[in-house]
């Protein structure tokens, strides 16, 4: 080896030596006025969770932010002002590594003031921990299960937000008991998901009578689901219950429509909540259950809600059964700031927790770290003449169940 | 002098310059922003990946994409044991467990060749993917598992072993007479076999040591990811990034796959925190350009300046060595 390359490796290396070193340089710290505050997000922007932040969390925490600047920001007493917000966001490509290490980075490089949460239920899993570690707020977002109640009541940090199995399944099970149905059948997604749903469903079922005549899993992203609707249609089961995604619950439907299969009551989970779902199908879409619910008749604030959301979109691209709850945590969130006066989060972590707070939704309060069922603005939806009505429970009703549901129309192509 | 002894004191710079580096790394915790430990410590995950991926598709020419199906079982053992054993142990379970899987499954498709081997590979990630998520669902009756946190800096001193490890493995394999046989095995299979290499053992035994390195990069890392499900363990662009990521570095040298990972992981990080819609694009357009202009890689570039720098004699040297 010659001079010259021994040369030509050293300053290589040196090279490399002040990269790592600028890399690791502490930012000078200085002590500005605080003109704003941060919220961080490490969302899906691209990859197959994508779609969630176009059509569920994504176009409500826009729209807030854009409301609250639009006001003047946040009134933080501290500060003696109203702080605008300021959204500093990553995309985790629907990965969990990619998340965790951007969530790190929003947290104690960015140094954001509040974190939006991340995308289902296993990354605010991992997302809760996380921000615990760091005494940090995280409200969820799309993403509710049973599997995260552990989580509420050992994460003081973490407030989960979404109404799920726990929720949803009783009321179900009155309705269906109450219109005399005596079989059901549940198609589940094989994962925790559709695991819990069917878990919980089954006793549920037949707790009120109801006769679970089949479950069968479906794995996820399968097309043809022949078989089990021929089974459900053979055995002339009355409700058919699809605890899946949408992809799969579209499948479902089609195959239910293609084998003229009219169960008296049909119930998808995510995505008959969609208002894309009633875009697609139309007329048959009419009495079609859901998981949800809510919608413009649920009050005014709702219907506000709604004519801002789809203005602020240009579209009317809705979910009936996450986004006012959404906002509803957003404004618990900004109450909760006004009333500790601070970006302190123990101060407004300990708010969150025991007060309560006028919502969208109407009163939101947390219990053990979720929300308490009632709260909710309905947990069952049913499409009639293109609004997806709330029908259980019944105090949150926006009109009756129809049950049996409609026939099938034919389906004419258009030219 | 033996030709060890002479090979480690022709190569002294090296070994300094590397020894320096990895003093500055093992030095980062201390006066680093937290960050910086969790953004290297991701870059030598990658990097340890893309070392285990080169140290056997680099001689053989054997594309292998199995690697996220090693990775995977490293990070499901870290889930499995990581509350009773402790990181130390997890971690060598987690190389056991994949270097058992590489046995297993380098005996069954290690005859194949070209592009059979690569689809069959690939297929393997998402075969223990589904067997795992069904075993889960029917027999367990959950899905997904919490993994034991561990702090990231002590994740990051883990890793940062592994890839010493892989880089001193990756060395003096190629220099012994088991690398040679592995590189006729890449020259010429059928010649290697003519001249009395046992060439299936040869590829299953390295098949198996690089996927040992995965699983142990895969228990190491699974540590901060909190909560993993079969489809989180099993995705599949672990697989094609450590292949780019040699790629990109260069396969030949010990340094490219080191330098591919390290360039790759920190444009990616930029790409989407700055541009989280158009980062695909532009890793794109990486790729292709790299491809078409640099066949050997970043390396191999370094390589041609250096080239053009030095001139003469001992750039034909070093000309020689890349390729």
């Amino acid at each position: 080896m010659t001079k010259r390359s021994v040369l030509f490796l050293v300053l290589a290396a040196l090279l490399a030596a002040a990269l790592i070193v600028a890399g690791c340089a502490e930012k000078e710290k200085t002590a500005e006025e605080k003109t704003e505050i941060v919220f961080g997000a490490a969302r899906s922007y691209t990859g197959p969770l994508a779609i969630q932040d176009q059509s569920c969390f994504g176009p409500v925490y826009r729209l807030w932010i854009d409301e609250v600047n639009a006001a003047g920001g946040i009134y933080v007493e501290e500060y003696g002002k109203k702080l605008p917000i300021r959204l500093l966001k990553y995309d985790d490509t629907s990965d969990m590594n990619t998340m965790t290490n951007l969530l790190t980075k929003l947290i104690v490089e960015d140094q954001v003031d509040f974190i939006l949460a991340p995308i289902s239920t296993a990354f605010l899993k991992a997302a809760a921990q996380i921000c615990n570690e760091h005494n940090f707020l995280l409200i969820g977002a799309e993403g509710g299960a049973k599997e995260l109640e552990p989580l509420m009541k050992e994460l003081p940090y973490f407030f989960s937000l979404l109404n799920y199995a726990t929720h949803q399944v009783p009321p179900l099970a009155e309705m269906l008991a109450e219109h005399n149905i005596k079989t059901a059948a549940i198609i589940y997604i094989e994962d925790q998901h559709g695991l819990e749903y069917k878990n919980d469903l089954v006793p549920a079922l037949e707790d009120a009578g109801i006769e679970v005549v089949f479950d069968k899993a479906i794995p996820m992203g399968v097309k043809d689901v022949s078989s089990i609707i021929e089974e459900a249609k053979s055995k002339n089961v009355q409700a058919l219950l699809c605890c899946a995604y949408p992809d799969e619950n579209f499948a479902v439907m089609n195959q239910c429509i293609a084998s003229d299969y009219n169960p008296d009551v049909l119930l998808f989970g995510p995505g008959a909540c969609f208002e894309v779902f009633y875009q697609i199908y139309g007329e048959n879409s009419e009495g079609v259950m859901g998981w949800g619910a809510w919608n413009e008749k649920s009050s005014d604030k709702m219907k506000d809600l709604a004519e801002r959301l789809i203005a602020h979109q240009g579209e009317r691209n809705m979910d009936w059964w996450g986004m006012a709850i959404y906002y509803a945590g957003l404004e618990a969130l900004q109450q909760a700031i006004e009333r500790a006066g601070t970006l302190d989060h123990e101060q407004i972590r300990d708010i969150l927790a025991t007060e309560k707070f006028d919502t969208v939704i109407g009163e939101l309060w947390f219990e053990n770290g979720g929300v308490p069922a009632e709260c909710y603005p309905g947990h069952v939806g049913q499409w009639q003449n293109g609004i997806f009505e709330v029908v259980a429970p019944k105090d949150k009703q926006t009109n009756k169940p129809i049950i049996p549901k409609p026939k099938w129309k034919p389906v004419t192509q258009e030219e | 002098m033996t030709n060890l002894s002479m090979t480690v004191k022709k190569n002294i710079p090296y070994i300094a310059i590397s020894v320096l580096i990895l003093a500055l790394l093992a030095a980062v915790p201390f006066f680093s922003k937290p960050y910086t430990v969790v953004l290297l410590k991701n870059i030598l995950m990658f990097a340890a990946l893309t070392l285990s991926w080169a140290l056997f598709s680099g001689p053989t020419g054997y594309i292998s994409l199995a690697t996220a199906a090693f990775y995977g079982v490293g990070i499901y053992t870290a889930a499995y044991l990581g509350k009773v054993l402790p990181l130390p142990v997890m971690v060598l379970c987690g190389g056991l467990a994949s270097f058992l899987l590489a046995l297993i499954i380098g005996a069954i498709t290690l005859r194949l060749r070209g592009i059979y081997f690569a689809i069959f590979t690939l297929s393997s990630v998402e075969l223990i993917k589904q067997v795992l998520h069904w075993f889960e669902i029917t027999v367990l009756g959950t899905r997904g598992r919490p993994v034991v946190k561990i702090s990231n800096t002590t994740v990051y001193y883990v890793v940062l072993l592994i890839v010493v490890l892989l880089m001193v493995t990756t060395y003096f394999l190629k220099r012994s007479r088991y690398g040679l046989a592995m590189s006729s095995i890449g020259s010429c299979e059928d010649a290697a076999a003519h001249i009395g290499i046992n060439v299936t053992w040869v590829k299953v035994l390295t098949f198996a040591l690089s996927s040992f390195f995965i699983g142990l990069t895969g228990a190491t890392t699974a540590t901060g990811l909190i909560y993993i499900d079969s489809h989180i363990a099993f995705d599949l662009n672990y697989s094609f990034f450590p292949t780019l990521m040699a790629i990109f570095g260069g396969i030949g040298n010990v340094f490219g796959p080191v330098i591919g990972a390290a360039v790759f992981s920190y444009l990616r990080e930029i790409l989407i925190t700055r541009f989280p819609y158009a980062y695909m694009i532009i890793f794109g357009a990486v790729m292709i350009l790299t491809i078409l202009y640099l066949p050997n890689g970043i390396i191999g570039l370094v390589q041609t300046i250096k080239d053009k720098v030095l001139g003469g004699k001992d750039a034909t040297a070093s000309s020689r060595k890349v390729n």
